[in-house]
Parts: structure tokens; C-alpha cells; sequence
């Protein structure tokens, strides 16, 4: 009979392996049946595992030195992939920085020695929100991922890689991000966030084409800057005197010492929760196919820089990194919401959205209280979902109908009702009260209430992040009248997946409040226990549970009723043809013509607003990067003086 | 506890009788001002009575949902104002009721109601940043995000946020749609997008609409009230005042481009607003 600690390691060690050796024998296979057995299987096994974990409460699993050698080995391991793929696209800066990387763990083998290192893995409440993400949100995509892939087989161009190879990456990458997420050996981190940095090299350039290679490389480099940093700070660490893990480093008895290594990671943390200057690595990965962007936006990838950076939060909290921290986070989500507003590709606009609540994340960390933390978990555990459930939503709509152009979406509610009314509640759940993204939008502000350039960036962003949803809305719900609608036929694992994350969305939104105070609240304030708080933060967290939250559940249920009468009870006798310009040609309510002088045809057609010289893309990083990069370099000027 | 649900329930009942006769006033005035001689005081009721008896006429499926979303979402907000619940949170369910009329617009295919309505969203991004601001502020000087801590305060909230009064104005000026604002749609016949936003909304539907407008200009001006709780009638003049003055500044502007409001409202009116943040800040 197991003990229940053994039993706990049994199952922290699978939801890490499992995933990848699944993975494994999904590449091997050949025949595509079995392979989605295998895909479905890991997908089934890391969500039970996942819940399992997070059911048996938090725990640490000591490993022996057998495991902190073999963490040595596998460190140089990845080093010489790295190497290796430099050498083959012939990417010179990833091979100098792999060199870097190699004197780096060289001096740290010779220094510290590899059973110093040690291999713990830690289950405590931050990790146990991480791997539920991960481990549900995650397996979604996947499942959704292979009705997804059989499809896309024969839209792809002919030098993609095979499915077999996708879902390696795919399903693996679960795997590495629950280790990523539970490991608390620095050393450890950094081979797991090495193999999530590779996973996506291989998962974006997937098709291969110019732009995908391109992309691909662009992720790689700038995220190897990332790991080069985390290896520098695990090295500056040990210096100092360090025991080589996070924990260590958080409950270090000198904490002005422990800045630079903490500095170090955060940077790290940056370049993978696609920070300004850093964003362009996670705007390019968008070429790959859907369920990769849809996993590297919601539940994996961008989600553990923002993870590291509240790891760290206890640690650099209380010092003059947190301010730095809260200003760039807070300039990374203004700035990225309003260059969101002249995009018109659906992809760019979830991804600017991304990298803005990613910044709304890393802001509220910087904010020194547990009501700020609290809003970053909220943010980022609804973002998670709403952002995978609309990633998908994108990708079946851009199947269907061969674009993603917001302004191509007109009408495709009639063609596609189920998916464009899950993409509707998506992107309510980005915006609108009661859902869980509002309230951790509303948190943060009124957080911010001290701290008054943040509180500016946060006013700003929030205003502009109501355009670029609203238009996208409008565009999607625009319909004619019809007597009934298509039923869309797609395969039942994207359908299922589709459904799945959707009555997720509605039913995790409306219990929000609830979320709030059983769940996030009381892990914010134990994770922060140790820290001082600003002045005035808990009256500030007490306005937050005076919050009449109940008085919003009956009016939207007047609303849902109201709506649904509405639907059944008129009839065709009612609808009349919309005003176009004049009178309409024909009375076909679908179309745009319209009859005006010399009684010529004319066609209405109205795209939308972007204000492209304004908030176009060029124009604002034009200055935003320089700036971004600014506040990196104050950030070492800032500890330099202390 | 009991007897202040009643006064905000009484207030959801009374809020669209004395919006709609400053509507009607409204209507009044400007008339006289043109040289008319203008409809009588009641006539937005008896619009809204019309309206109501007319046959329900549609475009598609999803606009009257949008309708009923609007106008129950601004009745909460106003109960939750007398109810003097979060100002924060009152101020996202204001957002969320002004921008399914803007999804109501958005989801036909005429170009003047889509264009009415990608307007009316630059005009929300325009003043919403104006409002967090303006709640911010009470939060300074008040320690509290609660609305009734407004109502209990001891002095004059204008005394220490005349500025945020003055950018609070704009957005008052917006809401109404008066000029140099009234972009997204308009009560006056001069309008070169028709009825812009509403336009594709008629009978029973529009007059939700109608009643939702009744419901948002009592809102609007009982928060101009909010900056002197401490005498009631010089809060009345205060929001008379307004009313005035909104009437005045409309008869004198010509309506500007939406760019133009939305840069004038991000540049001059939120500096004033961040003026007088800083110095709350500061005192």
C-alpha cells in the first residue's frame, strides 16, 4: 500500500512525464486513429492527474542526487540542442548565447558542485493554481487540437512537419509546464524553461514557410535571452552564497543581495510573458496553427513569465524593484490595448489583448499589497480561459470562412451560430460584469489608488480595451433576419472542446465573487504574509468585500429570460429591412444594395474604425520600445544605488 | 437597512418620470432659445406612450435583447447609486448598459446605425478614463470607494475637486449628445447620419430606449449633485445649473469630428481631471 506523501510524488512525477512519453508514442505512431487515442488518452490523463494533485493538498518531494545529477546532464543536454540548432538554420546569435549559456553551467558545476543543486519539487497554493490552468485549460486545446490538425492537413502547406510531430510538442509542452510550474530547484526551472522556449521553436515554425521559419527563430532568440538571464541570476545567486532554489532566494536573510538574481529572473520573466520591448516573439507565433496559439496565449508560455514574476513577488515586494516593476507591466498594458484598436486581423487583436493583461498581471504584482495580487491571480486564471476559448473560436471561424479579418466576420452567425455565440460569451467574459476578467480589472484599480502613475496607465488601457472588443462584437453579432440558422458541422473533439470551455467561461464567471473569497483571496494573503503592505490596503480590500455583488445575478437573469422570449415569440411578420442609404433593391434581407440616384445599384458597406495614424502598430513602437527598454535599464540603475 | 432599499426602489420608479421632464424641459428651452415655440413639457412621455402602442418591428433576433440589456442595466445602476453601493463597480455596469445599445446598433446592416455606433464607442473610450478619474477622486478625499460615504461627507466635494467638476461637465455634455458631442446621434434634425445609433430601433423596442435615456439624464445630473451633498438646495441649483448651461453651450456649437472630441477629451479635459488628482495627491 502506498502512504499518501509516496502516492502524491507517484502523481506529481506523471503529470509531469506522462505527458511527454504520451507525446513520444504519438510521434511514433503512424496511423492516425491510434495517434488520437494517444492524444485523447494524455489529455484525459494530465486533467485527472491535475485535479488529483491539486485534491491531495500541497506537499514536497525530495529528490535524491541521482536526480540532481541527471538535472546536470539534462542541463547540458539542452545547451547542446540549442547549439545544435543554431549550427543547423545557422542562427549565430543562438549559438553564442548557447556558448554563454555553457561557460555559465560550467562555472556553476565547478563552483557549487552538482549535488548542491538539488531537485526539490514544491506543491504549495501559487503552484496548485498554475497546474489546474495548465493541466484543464491545456488538455482542452489538445483535445480540440486533433479534430483541429485533421483538418488542417489539408489546408497546410506541403513542407509542413506531420501531425505525429505536433502533438509531441503539443502534449509534451503540458508536461514541461507542470514541471516548470512545481519545480523549486533554479536549476530545474531553467531546463524546463529551456524545453518550453524549444517546444515552441518546433510548434511555431511548424508549417514551415518563410514567415513561420522566421517567426520561429525570432521566438527562440528573444526568448534565449530569457533563460540566459535566468541562467545568469541562478549563477550571481550561488555567488552570493544562495542554496540554489526559489524558495532561497525569497526567504534570503539579506535581501538586498538577493536583487540582482531576483532582477535577472524577472527580466527572464519579461521576454516570456512577451513584455514591451520584448512583444514581438509572441505577435509573430500566430503563423502557427491554432491550438498552438491558443495554448502558448492562455495556459502555457506567456503564463509562466507572469507566473515567475508573482513567485517572486514576496521576495521584491517592500523594496524599489516593486514600483519598477508595477510602472512596466502598467506601460505594457496601456500601450498594447490601444495598438489593439488598429489591428484588424482577429489573431493580432487576441494577441495584443494577451500581452496587455499579461502586463496587467505583472503591474499588480509590482503593487505592494494583497489585494493587487489577488487581482493578478483572478486575471490570471479567467484570462486562461476566455483567451484559449477565443483563440479556438478564431480558429474554427478562419477555417470555415478563409479569413481572419475582423471585417470579414459580418454574418457569420448565420453560418455559424454555436461557434460565433461562444465567441460572443468569450468576449463578454473579457469585459463585462459579472465575469471574472472585469473583476480582476476592477481590483487592480482600485489597488492602484496609491500608486498614481500605475493608476493612470490602468485608467488609460481599460478605456481603450473597451474599443477593440466592441468593435469586434458589433462586427461578429451583425446578422439578418433568418427563419433558422445552419448547423455547423465540424468534428465532435473541437465541437466538444468548443462547448467544454464555454460552459466553463459562463459557469466560472458568474461564481467570480465566490472564486474571489474562497479560493484567491485567502492565497494572497498567505503569500504575502511576511510582506508589509502599502498604507491603507486592507481598507482597500475590505471595499472590494463590501461589494453588493449579489444585486447583479437576478438582473441577468431577467435579462436571460427577457432574451429568450424575445427569440421565440416574433415571427417572420415583423422584420422589416434595415435602412441602407435609400430604397432597397429587391427584398432580400441579406443584401447590401440599395437603389439612389439615376436609380443605380449601389452596395452599403461600413468597415470599422482603427485609427490607424493614430494606434497603428508602427507608430506607437516606434517610441513605446525605446521607452520599455528605458525602464529595463532603470531598473539596474535603480538597484545599482542601493 | 429596509428603509433605504425602499427609497432606491422608489427612486427606480421616480428616476424616468423626472428624466423625462427634463427631457421635456429641455426641449422647452431649446425651442425658445431657436424662436419656436416648441413641443409642450410632456412630450417626451407621450412619444414614449406611442411609441410603446405601435407594432413591434425588427430587423433581427439579437437587437431586442440589446434593448431590454440597456434599459435594465441602467435601472441597476441607478438603484445601486441611491443604494450607495461601489462607484467603481457602478460606473463598469454604466459602461456595459451604454455599450449594448452600441451592440444593438453595431448588429444591423445599415451603415448609419453602424457608423452611430462605432461613434458613440469612441465616446465612451473618450470619457471613461474622465469618470474612473472623477471616482478616484472621491476616493482621495472620502478614504472610501462607497457612494454613501459621498453622502455622508462634511464638506462639499467641489471645494476640493472643482477641476474634476469642470471635466465631469464634458462628459455630461456627451451623455446628452448635445453639441459640439452629439455625433453618435441626435435629437435634431440636422444630423448628416439620420438617427445614427438608434435608427434601425423602432416602436416598443426604441421606446425602452426612450425610457433608458429618461433613466440616464436623472442619473447623470443626480451625480452632479453628488459634489454638494452637504445643502440640498444648493445642490438643486447646482444640477439646474448644469442643465442650463448644457443647453446653452449645445445652441452655440456647431458639432465637431469624432477624432477631434475624442483628442480634446484625452488631452484638455483629462489634464484637467489629472490636475486636480495630483493635487489630492498632494494635499
Amino acid at each position: 500500500m502506498l502512504t499518501g506523501s509516496e502516492f502524491q510524488s507517484g502523481v506529481l512525477l506523471a503529470i509531469i512525464a506522462g505527458p511527454i512519453l504520451l507525446g513520444m508514442a504519438a510521434w511514433a505512431v503512424r496511423a492516425e486513429r491510434i495517434r488520437n487515442v494517444i492524444v485523447m488518452t494524455a489529455a484525459v490523463l494530465t486533467a485527472s492527474l491535475g485535479l488529483l494533485l491539486a485534491r491531495g493538498g500541497p506537499f514536497v518531494f525530495e529528490a535524491g542526487p541521482l536526480a540532481a545529477h541527471a538535472a546536470t546532464a539534462l542541463e547540458f543536454g539542452v545547451i547542446a540542442t540549442l547549439a545544435t540548432i543554431g549550427f543547423r538554420f545557422r542562427i549565430w546569435t543562438v549559438v553564442g548565447m548557447s556558448l554563454l549559456q555553457f561557460a555559465m553551467a560550467v562555472y556553476e558545476l565547478l563552483h557549487s558542485g552538482a549535488e548542491q543543486a538539488g531537485a526539490a519539487f514544491v506543491l504549495d497554493s501559487l503552484s496548485t493554481v498554475l497546474v489546474l490552468i495548465i493541466s484543464l485549460v491545456g488538455s482542452t486545446i489538445v483535445v480540440f487540437g486533433i479534430g483541429y490538425m485533421h483538418r488542417h492537413e489539408h489546408h497546410a502547406p506541403s513542407s509542413a512537419a506531420t501531425n505525429g510531430r505536433f502533438f509531441f510538442f503539443l502534449t509534451g509542452f503540458l508536461g514541461l509546464m507542470n514541471g516548470l510550474v512545481l519545480t523549486d530547484s533554479l536549476k530545474w526551472l531553467s531546463i524546463f524553461w529551456e524545453c518550453t522556449t524549444l517546444c515552441s521553436f518546433f510548434l511555431i515554425g511548424h508549417d514551415r514557410t518563410t514567415e513561420a521559419r522566421q517567426n520561429a527563430r525570432r521566438a527562440l532568440v528573444i526568448n534565449m535571452i530569457g533563460g540566459l538571464s535566468m541562467t545568469a541570476a541562478a549563477v550571481v545567486f550561488a555567488h552570493e552564497g544562495g542554496n540554489g532554489t526559489i524558495s532561497g532566494l525569497i526567504h534570503s536573510s539579506s535581501p538586498v543581495a538577493i536583487l540582482l538574481p531576483i532582477l535577472l529572473l524577472l527580466l527572464a520573466a519579461f521576454t516570456k510573458s512577451a513584455q514591451l520591448p520584448f512583444q514581438s516573439w509572441l505577435l509573430g507565433a500566430m503563423v502557427a496553427p491554432t491550438p498552438v496559439s491558443a495554448l502558448l496565449h492562455s495556459s502555457t508560455m506567456v503564463k509562466a513569465g507572469s507566473y515567475l514574476v508573482l513567485r517572486l513577488a514576496p521576495a521584491f515586494q517592500d523594496t524599489p524593484l516593486a514600483i519598477m516593476v508595477a510602472l512596466a507591466g502598467g506601460f505594457t498594458f496601456a500601450i498594447t490595448s490601444a495598438i489593439a484598436i488598429s489591428q484588424s486581423n482577429a489573431k493580432k487583436v487576441l494577441a495584443y489583448s494577451t500581452i496587455a493583461n499579461l502586463g496587467l498581471i505583472v503591474a499588480c504584482a509590482g503593487i505592494n499589497s494583497p489585494l493587487a495580487y489577488t487581482a493578478a491571480l483572478i486575471i490570471l486564471v479567467y484570462h486562461a480561459v476566455s483567451k484559449a476559448l477565443l483563440f479556438l473560436c478564431v480558429g474554427t471561424i478562419e477555417q470555415q470562412i478563409g479569413s481572419r479579418n475582423i471585417d470579414d466576420m459580418g454574418g457569420i452567425m448565420f453560418k455559424m451560430p454555436l461557434t460565433t455565440t461562444i465567441a460572443i460569451v468569450g468576449m463578454i467574459s473579457m469585459m463585462a460584469p459579472p465575469f471574472g476578467m472585469l473583476v480582476g480589472k476592477w481590483m487592480a484599480i482600485v489597488a492602484a489608488a496609491h500608486t498614481p502613475v500605475v493608476l493612470m496607465l490602468l485608467v488609460l488601457g481599460s478605456a481603450l480595451t473597451i474599443f477593440f472588443w466592441a468593435k469586434w462584437m458589433g462586427r461578429i453579432t451583425t446578422t439578418s433576419y433568418h427563419d433558422h440558422y445552419a448547423i455547423e458541422s465540424m468534428p465532435a473533439t473541437m465541437k466538444g472542446a468548443l462547448v467544454l470551455l464555454g460552459v466553463t467561461v459562463v459557469v466560472a464567471g458568474a461564481s467570480s465573487m465566490a472564486v474571489y473569497k474562497q479560493w484567491l483571496q485567502p492565497l494572497a494573503v498567505s503569500a504575502l504574509a511576511n510582506v508589509t503592505a502599502q498604507p491603507g490596503s486592507e481598507a482597500l480590500m475590505k471595499t472590494v468585500d463590501d461589494y453588493m455583488s449579489w444585486a447583479m445575478y437576478p438582473i441577468l437573469a431577467v435579462v436571460a429570460i427577457v432574451g429568450l422570449a424575445s427569440m421565440i415569440t416574433w415571427g417572420k411578420t415583423q422584420v422589416r429591412l434595415p435602412f441602407l442609404c435609400g430604397e432597397n433593391a429587391g427584398s432580400d434581407s441579406k443584401s447590401f444594395e440599395f437603389r439612389s440616384l439615376m436609380d443605380g445599384k449601389n452596395t452599403a458597406q461600413v468597415t470599422s474604425y482603427y485609427f490607424a495614424p493614430w494606434f497603428g502598430e508602427a507608430v506607437i513602437t516606434r517610441w513605446a520600445n525605446p521607452v520599455a527598454f528605458l525602464i529595463l535599464i532603470s531598473f539596474f540603475a535603480r538597484i545599482s544605488l542601493i | 437597512m429596509n428603509s433605504k432599499v425602499s427609497l432606491a426602489l422608489g427612486a427606480v420608479v421616480l428616476a424616468p418620470v423626472i428624466g423625462g421632464f427634463i427631457r421635456g424641459l429641455d426641449r422647452v428651452i431649446t425651442a425658445r432659445m431657436q424662436g419656436r415655440v416648441g413641443p409642450p413639457l410632456l412630450q417626451p412621455f407621450y412619444d414614449i406612450l406611442k411609441l410603446m402602442r405601435k407594432e413591434p418591428v425588427v430587423v433581427n433576433r439579437i437587437q431586442v435583447t440589446y434593448a431590454y440589456l440597456h434599459l435594465i442595466l441602467m435601472i441597476l445602476s441607478t438603484f445601486m447609486l441611491v443604494m450607495g453601493q461601489d462607484s467603481l463597480m457602478l460606473l463598469f455596469i454604466l459602461a456595459f448598459s451604454s455599450l449594448s445599445l452600441v451592440l444593438g446598433g453595431m448588429s444591423v446592416r445599415s451603415p448609419f446605425s453602424r457608423i452611430g455606433a462605432q461613434r458613440e464607442i469612441v465616446m465612451m473610450v473618450a470619457y471613461e478614463p474622465i469618470l474612473i478619474l472623477m471616482v478616484i477622486g472621491f476616493y482621495l478625499i472620502n478614504g472610501n470607494f462607497q457612494i454613501q460615504s459621498i453622502y455622508n461627507s462634511p464638506r462639499p466635494l467641489l471645494l476640493s475637486m472643482p477641476l474634476l467638476f469642470l471635466a465631469y461637465l464634458t462628459v455630461v455634455m456627451i451623455k446628452f449628445q448635445k453639441s459640439p458631442f452629439d455625433l453618435a446621434t441626435s435629437h435634431h434634425a440636422h444630423q448628416e447620419i439620420v438617427k445614427g445609433l438608434t435608427l434601425e430601433f423602432a416602436g416598443p423596442y426604441l421606446g425602452l430606449i426612450e425610457i433608458a435615456h429618461c433613466y440616464e439624464a436623472a442619473f447623470f445630473l443626480a451625480l452632479v449633485g453628488l459634489f454638494w451633498t452637504t445643502h440640498l438646495a444648493i445642490a438643486f441649483f447646482l444640477m439646474a445649473a448644469v442643465f442650463v448651461l448644457t443647453i446653452v453651450v449645445d445652441n452655440l456649437c456647431a458639432r465637431l469630428t469624432t477624432f477631434w472630441m475624442f483628442r480634446f477629451m484625452w488631452t484638455a479635459v483629462l489634464g484637467l481631471a489629472l490636475t486636480n488628482i495630483v493635487w489630492l495627491y498632494w494635499r
